[in-house]
């Protein structure tokens, strides 16, 4: 969810962000280092965002300051997140640390069937229900929120009125890395309960990608999105603890498959919501 | 109609991912060829500055490991035959890159076509391998192998075609839908028992795999790749079709306009890349692994995608860079032996490399 709304700052202002799932990787290991180190998750969430930011901020020099192709460099972050969290992860593999504990909100989380999925989590899955609000209100009623957005629709009539497009969307894509990084923190100190494993996130930042289009750029839809995959991927469980025997790897292939399923039906009706540089991106040979 | 158009004819165009600017004729002046090398020279070295510090800072000697990167690979016969038989199947990925990217498309998906390619060929060599004669199975693999790929690309682009969805995003959802779908039968229907506890599908038949040459372990896949990429070469290079795609890839208005089928070259461009992505995947299988396991393809596509990004996207290039990726990757192996640094540490020099030619390669003043 974090890596959605960071990664919606960034292709706000222009730049899609493949690395997002990079952002997350060190963010995870980041957060679980300075967790490991301070004892405090919540030190271990800013050791996250900080390393997050860090990596994307490799990307903003690289695309908007030399030019370079998005979806490569953006990979090329993958690539080195992933050498780098192997590298220095190692000695965590296996540890476990202080993680967030679940609060089930009193009250709230007893309504039946609505309760848990929605009140019953860690502390930072509820910081985001402000955050996506938080987001929408920035982007799209405060001056800088204005500024991002015309960054990313019409990034000459930014330079028109003196500001810099390249600074804007560096600082976009650096934010956008920071909550990615967040992400990464949530996965370490909280989904896996304090363990740290090679490629802990598993293509959540590529499914972030891919959500913040079927959201249509919208922090609020962001959010909507990501509860979809949590209910999917709870359904799996779910099952299995009935006694109903699901091949982990159909499990594994769901939010994947739904992603696709999702873009293939909205894909074109999304298109029209797009900022207009990044539709420059998206739809790079003018089709149809 | 695109809703852009209207508002940007001009500066919009340039703004596009260009797939090769150093592939202009009437580069090879002297002087511009110097500064070009001198430039990549920069970058590479760079990059490897860069390495040798993270690898310092772990405790092991930069200049050792390089040296054992140097001795474990090229020095010896047995490491080279290894580096041969890795580069074959990342030669035929980077080509599935090299074609749509001549079009202006991005195919991060060469994994999950290799992955689907291999998982055909297995379904058909599970099959029939035992009743069969092992030619005629292998023949069928290969072609069940390059169809698939194509087809799996097919999805992409249908959808880059019809709702465009960037073949980007889709292509790499797909990667891991691939694996899963592989992980799928190795674990449920075609799990082999026999493989203590290990989750992998039944060996394939002897007479069912690639022929090896003379008495090396080096099979004729490394022949198919090299005659793939001269075959992309003059496709590319010397055939109309081959023209038209990188004018779509210049400027798709500009083709349209001069009464290309725009849409039609796009789809022919994935499905081929697709084809050659799966093509790899086949001899994946039935020249190195003789068997799906859980860790089939091992990035195999991401180094593919790399190797054209290294080579600027031109067919020749390729071999030069997917041999000297095979031979990092091995290196990766002897890396982790010799200094105590995990394999996966050999993923930060190449994330290293790409980046650097990514950034300091480029023509100055292209905006994103």
């Amino acid at each position: 969810m974090y890596a959605g709304l960071g990664e919606t700052i960034s292709e706000r202002a222009g730049v899609i962000n493949l690395g997002t799932e990079g952002s997350m990787l060190v963010g995870a290991l980041g957060g679980y280092v300075a967790t490991s180190a301070t004892g405090s998750p919540r030190l271990g969430v800013l050791g996250g965002a900080a390393l997050g930011a860090l990596l994307a901020s490799v990307h903003a020099v690289l695309v908007v300051l030399r030019g370079a192709n998005q979806f490569a460099s953006g990979l090329a972050l993958v690539f080195l997140a992933f050498g780098l969290t192997a590298l220095y992860g190692a000695p965590y593999v296996s540890g476990t640390i202080n993680f967030f504990q679940t609060w089930a909100i009193p009250g709230l989380s007893s309504i039946p069937l609505v309760g848990p999925v929605l009140f019953d989590h860690d502390p930072l899955t509820y910081l985001g229900y402000l955050a996506a609000p938080l987001l929408w209100w920035v982007l799209f009623r405060t001056r800088a929120g204005l500024i991002v957005r015309t960054a990313g629709e019409r990034a000459d009539a930014l330079e028109v009125h003196g500001y810099s497009v390249v600074k804007v969307r560096c600082a976009a894509v650096a934010v956008g890395g920071a909550l990615a990084g967040v992400g990464g923190a949530q996965i370490s100190l909280a989904l896996t309960q304090g363990t740290w494993y090679e490629n802990v996130t598993a293509g959540r930042g590529f499914i972030a990608v891919a959500l913040v289009i079927f959201a249509m750029w919208n922090p609020i839809l962001v959010l909507a999105g990501s509860y979809l995959f949590g209910v999917a991927l709870s359904l799996g469980s779910a099952l299995q603890t009935q006694g109903i025997a699901v091949n982990q790897a159909i499990l594994g292939a769901l939010p994947f498959v739904l992603t696709l399923a999702i873009l293939a039906i909205l894909g074109k009706r999304t298109l029209l919501a797009a900022p207009d540089e990044l539709l420059r991106v998206l739809d790079n040979s003018k089709t149809t | 109609m695109s809703v852009t158009v209207s508002a940007e004819p001009a500066p919009a165009e340039p703004a596009g991912p260009p797939p090769s600017p150093a592939e202009a004729p009437g580069e090879s002046l002297a002087s511009r060829a110097l500064a070009t090398t001198l430039r990549w020279v920069v970058a590479l070295g760079g990059a490897l500055v860069v390495f040798g510090a993270f690898v310092m800072a772990n405790g092991a000697n930069p200049l050792q490991v390089y040296s054992d990167i140097w001795s474990s690979t090229l020095a010896r016969g047995t490491s080279l035959q290894q580096i041969l038989i890795l580069a074959t199947p990342i030669v035929l990925t980077a080509l599935a890159v090299v074609v749509p990217a001549r079009g202006g498309m991005v195919n991060v998906g060469g994994e999950g076509q290799l992955i689907i390619g291999a998982v055909a060929a297995a379904g058909v060599g599970l099959m029939l391998d035992q009743r069969v004669n092992g030619t005629v199975v292998l023949i069928l693999m290969l072609v069940a192998g390059t169809v698939a790929g194509a087809l799996w690309a097919g999805v992409a682009a249908a959808m880059r075609l019809t709702v465009r969805v960037n073949e980007a995003v889709t292509t790499l959802l797909l990667n891991y839908v691939a694996l899963f779908v592989m992980q799928y039968l190795i674990i449920g229907p075609w799990r082999d028992p026999g493989q203590n506890g290990r989750i992998a599908s039944r060996e394939l038949e002897t007479g069912a795999l690639l022929p090896v040459l003379g008495s090396s372990k080096v099979h004729i896949g490394i022949a198919i790749a090299v005659i793939a990429t001269v075959a992309v070469w003059v496709l590319l290079r010397f055939t109309t079709w081959g023209f038209r795609l990188s004018v779509v890839g210049g400027n798709a208005e500009a083709a349209r306009r001069a009464g290309f089928n725009v849409r039609k070259l796009l789809l022919g461009a994935l499905l081929l890349g697709g084809a050659f992505a799966g093509l790899a995947g086949v001899i994946h299988l039935t020249g190195k692994e003789y068997q799906l396991v859980s860790t089939f393809g091992a990035n195999i596509g991401y180094l593919g995608f790399l190797a054209s990004w290294l080579a600027r996207h031109r067919p020749i290039p390729v071999l030069v860079a997917s041999f000297a990726l095979a031979a990092i990757a091995i290196a990766g192996d002897s890396l982790q032996l010799r200094s105590g640094l995990p394999a996966p540490t050999v993923n930060i020099l190449l994330g290293l490399v790409l980046i650097a030619v990514l950034g300091w390669t480029t023509k100055k003043g292209a905006k994103p």
